[in-house]
């Protein structure tokens, strides 16, 4: 098996090239599929038989959660790549991550603490998950204020790795703090392999936020790093070239 | 440079400097002042209270000492000397932090039993609270370690050092807590001591690794 592919991958020009196209259908697929999840989940699904139309909001909960952790490995792994192999992306990925994972981290914050007020009686509680969360939003914020505070680009970049390497023993914390202790929050909703524990009427809309708000993310993180490409390649040949021939 | 040479040598420098531990163990008792002149100073709220106040304020002391860790060695060309000593970086890391520990978080552990009898610690759980801070504090110097590489090159690097290092703290000190809180109720507290030990062998390996890389590319 050949592993030019992979070392293609390491090329800020070849990478610029080959996913030129792809954040627009991207985005427009994802917008797709997140109207559809949210009409479906928070106008057709049938209201819960407890917690009435409350429930609903684990159609935005739930997607920004396991986005947060999601994109928090990717940035870990990220982190590896770069420390091991000082490839040339994997810095510009995680610049471009760790924005977008803070977002979610706080968009699953706020939406399971209004949650919670209607369900728990309390904006709050210091149980396991939450705080495993809370800390996982400082990480990435860490992480985004070494990539501000240092000036030097070669320094930013190993810095914000090891941050991010090191943010990661949190992660397994994250997933089973729910099963380690018995908290107040409840156990995975979402899970793949496992036969959905609500009806398939609850079950799919959630389906399809999860993959829309995949989709985006893959989406404004290509953004992103195009962004960044432009930036650090800004005095280079085929960056010149690419720009002139887009006639901007 | 041995690792025998560099041993001696930094002995002296922590020995010359002995006012630095003496200012972390003031600093400690300090903030272990604060609370119950702050909150509330009757021995129903401390005696509840006092595992979790010589911890935040052992993790405190910790943190603005080794804050510091390899400032002056990055200022008078030491970290350069290391670099091209060619011994191993992440050992040289690992012994610079040992020794540390044994200056600045021994005399904390030291007193940590007048502390907790000035704030009614419950006589069945100073043990638990003393195993928390033996194997936890190490854990406090090795990702602090890190933190003090990484903001090293900065000239106001302290509250950078502190936004990183301190979510790193926070499950270490929840779970050494929760050591103490198990032990007042009479419950078994082998399982979260057992999980302060792993987190110190994760960071017993990730730790010098991670400082050396910061501080190679912090020289450069």
């Amino acid at each position: 098996m050949s592993w030019a592919w992979l070392h293609r991958l390491g090329s800020p020009k070849w990478f610029y090239g080959r996913f030129k196209a792809w954040p627009k259908p991207l985005f427009c697929l994802a917008c797709l599929c997140l109207m559809v999840a949210m009409v479906w989940g928070l106008a057709i699904a049938p209201p819960d038989y407890q917690q009435g139309n409350s429930f609903r909001i684990i159609y935005i909960h739930v997607p920004a959660a396991i986005l947060a952790q999601s994109c928090y490995f990717a940035m870990g792994m990220a982190g590896v790549v770069y420390l091991v192999w000082q490839i040339k992306m994997s810095p510009i990925f995680l610049q471009a991550v760790a924005p977008f994972g803070a977002l979610m981290a706080f968009i699953a914050l706020v939406t399971g603490s209004i949650w919670g007020k209607p369900t728990w009686g309390t904006w709050w509680v210091w149980d396991a998950r939450l705080t495993s969360v809370l800390v996982l939003l400082f990480l990435y914020m860490g992480v985004i204020a070494v990539q501000s505070a240092l000036e030097e680009r070669s320094l930013a970049d190993k810095t914000a790795a090891v941050v991010s390497v090191v943010g990661l023993l949190n992660l397994p914390i994250i997933k089973y703090s729910v099963e380690w202790w018995n908290t107040l929050h409840q156990g995975a909703t979402f899970s793949i392999t496992e036969p959905p524990s609500m009806p398939m009427a609850m079950w799919l809309p959630l389906l399809f936020a999860v993959i829309g708000l995949y989709l985006l993310s893959a989406a404004v993180i290509l953004w992103r790093m195009q962004t960044e490409i432009m930036r650090r390649e800004a005095r280079t040949q085929w960056l010149k070239q690419e720009v002139l021939s887009d006639g901007v | 440079m041995t690792y025998v040479s560099f041993l001696r040598a930094e002995c002296h420098l922590v020995w010359r400097r002995k006012q630095n531990m003496v200012n972390s163990v003031l600093f400690f008792l300090l903030v272990v002042v604060l609370f119950p002149l702050g909150i509330d100073a009757t021995p129903m709220f401390l005696s509840k209270a006092a595992s979790g106040i010589i911890w935040c304020a052992a993790a405190l002391a910790i943190l603005t000492s080794v804050e510091s860790l390899f400032k002056e060695d990055y200022h008078d060309g030491s970290l350069e000397q290391w670099l091209v000593s060619g011994l191993s970086v992440p050992i040289l890391v690992l012994i610079k932090m040992a020794l540390h520990w044994l200056f600045i978080a021994l005399p904390l552990l030291l007193l940590s039993p007048v502390l907790s009898e000035v704030l009614y610690l419950p006589d069945n759980s100073f043990w638990p609270l003393f195993m928390s801070l033996m194997l936890a504090t190490p854990s406090l110097f090795l990702l602090g370690g890190i933190g003090s590489a990484v903001t090293v090159s900065l000239r106001q690097g302290g509250v950078l050092m502190l936004l990183i290092v301190l979510p790193l703290y926070l499950p270490i000190i929840i779970f050494a807590t929760s050591v103490t809180k198990a032990a007042q109720v009479g419950l078994p507290y082998d399982a979260p001591l057992a999980i302060l030990g792993a987190i110190f062998f994760v960071s017993l390996v990730v730790s010098p690794l991670m400082t050396a890389i910061s501080i190679k590319a912090s020289v450069n």
